[in-house]
């Protein structure tokens, strides 16, 4: 059953997710030739110059790229379901309703946990072979909290397109609005150090919500 | 014979509209009804909340014993269900369904879904949302047939379908719940398919049963008569034999369960002149609309 619950889901995302991760990589890959350029052009010094002393973040570029690739992933993921209520579909199969929504909400969970994964380690591959220690790891602090944002976004999508009653789904999505950004506020590299953690947790948190709208949607609210 | 499906003091309310209150249903192992009623009578809410789709205000209905609200896998797996429409995940092509199917359900037979697939002009790699509404209705169909379950819950099968696939869908049906005795609860706004499809019939009107019963038992004992007024002012509508009746000008269209004799007895004896009275022979539909109304 999991492995045709997998089939499913995999069908519905796999071209948005093969495309974000190679577009993913291709921005990381521009932002590296920028970085070389300008150490070409201006001098390995003024790159570390800027960086150091002038908070420029080299990898400023990537800062929306895990936010779009989770609501995208959440939009092709959830809509089929919600299109004639075809989500009725997956209820009546012969499984635990939660069982296989929790099925769903994992596949799109792991699969953009491993874009995001691929994207940080190559990240994390090009900035050591130019960066040293403290900017490397200043910069993979950094972008921690826009990878959670992506998360976040993906469980909001998810309450937001299963949820049956429009009125909902416009609360849902002024919440999303207000919470999301609360993971992209600060300029600063490195900011986030103190609460990332804290950053995880407040996303586990919010990771199961959709079980709510699934639930609403069951009970017949409309 | 046990009962497959069991609604018990059902009622339910949209809001504060009533649709229906106390209405019971019994379904027996092996016999297909039809569940028949005007657009808003409650049909699809019946077909939710045997699914689990939508909680009534009250009473419970119970498929094989179990709450429709808290079926477990194992029912689950033994209930066929067919949306509104044939609807289906119209992302994936016909192998890529079968395929995904085929992991849930233990007694996947795929011979009937790839003989039916075999008679649909489509390509192997056909999205379904690219496919006609009665190709769709046969890869429906199809799934149905290899899940193999014993009871089928059909919404509106008929919907979008032109002649050739409603029969075809409907021969391909009959023949096989006759044949592997399995239990079917549809509805369908085409009566004419009903007629020739289900066992017993169950006709609602908003908020109420009208009736429910063998179809042959209803098609038996309700009647129309057909007959002229000498004059128009005449109103036979409050009578309690008469279920419904037409009326233009003065000619009457009269539906009852009572007997030909028993009618003209009562006109007879009410100083009720007329002509031309005759008996008409109706098929499902008439009886149907004649039950029911016009509007």
């Amino acid at each position: 059953m999991l492995k045709s619950m997998i089939y499913k889901e995999w069908l519905k995302i796999r071209w948005f997710l093969i495309g974000a991760a190679v577009a993913g990589l291709l921005v990381i890959a521009y932002m590296y030739m920028n970085t070389q350029r300008s150490i070409t052009f201006g001098g390995a010094s003024s790159v570390w110059y800027n960086i150091m002393f002038l908070n420029r973040m080299f990898y400023k570029i990537l800062k929306y790229i895990p936010l779009l690739i989770g609501l995208g992933i959440g939009v092709a993921q959830y809509f089929p379901e919600t299109v004639n209520k075809r989500i009725k579909l997956t209820f009546h199969l012969p499984i635990l309703e939660n069982k296989a929504l929790l099925m769903m909400l994992g596949f799109g969970t792991a699969s953009l946990l491993a874009t995001y994964l691929l994207h940080f380690v190559v990240f994390w591959l090009l900035s050591s072979s130019y960066f040293g220690y403290e900017i490397t790891n200043a910069a993979l602090i950094t972008i921690t909290p826009w990878f959670l944002a992506g998360l976040a976004a993906y469980f909001f999508v998810a309450l937001i397109v299963l949820e049956p009653i429009w009125m909902y789904r416009i609360f849902y999505s002024f919440a999303a609005i207000a919470f999301v950004p609360l993971y992209l506020n600060s300029g600063m590299a490195g900011a986030y150090a103190p609460i990332n953690i804290q950053l995880v947790l407040l996303t586990l948190l919010i990771s199961v919500s959709m079980l709510f709208s699934a639930y609403r949607f069951r009970k017949g609210e409309m | 014979m046990n009962n497959v499906i069991e609604c018990n003091n059902l009622t339910h309310y949209y809001g504060t509209k009533l649709v229906y209150e106390n209405l019971n249903i019994h379904v027996k192992e092996g016999s297909i009804l039809g569940l028949l009623g005007k657009n808003g009578a409650g049909k699809t809410t019946t077909i939710n909340i045997l699914n689990g789709f939508l909680q009534p205000r009250s009473g419970e209905c119970l498929i094989y014993g179990e709450n429709t609200q808290k079926l477990t896998p194992h029912t689950k797996g033994r209930i066929g269900f067919l949306i509104e429409g044939h609807i289906q995940y119209a992302f994936m092509d016909i192998h890529q369904i079968e395929k995904f199917y085929s992991g849930f359900y233990p007694n996947w037979n795929n011979k009937p879904y790839w003989d039916l697939m075999s008679k649909l002009k489509v390509t192997p790699s056909q999205k379904i949302s690219t496919m006609s509404c009665g190709q769709r209705s046969q890869v429906a169909l199809g799934l149905i047939l290899a899940q193999d379950p014993d009871l089928l819950i059909l919404d509106d099968f008929s919907m979008g379908l032109d002649p050739g696939y409603r029969r075809l869908f409907i021969d391909y049906l009959r023949a096989y719940a006759k044949s592997e005795n399995k239990t079917i609860f549809t509805t369908s706004h085409i009566i004419s398919d009903m007629e020739r499809l289900i066992d017993d019939v169950l006709i609602m009107d908003y908020n109420r049963v009208l009736a429910q019963c063998p179809v042959k038992e209803f098609m038996q004992d309700f009647k129309q008569f057909n007959f002229t007024l000498d004059k128009d002012n005449i109103d036979l509508s409050k009578e309690k034999f008469v279920s419904n009746i037409e009326k233009v000008k003065n000619d009457v269209e009269l539906y009852t369960y009572e007997s030909e004799d028993f009618v003209k007895k009562f006109l007879d004896d009410n100083g009720v002149e007329t002509k031309n009275f005759k008996k008409v022979k109706m098929n499902l539909e008439d009886a149907f609309i004649g039950l029911t109304g016009k509007y």
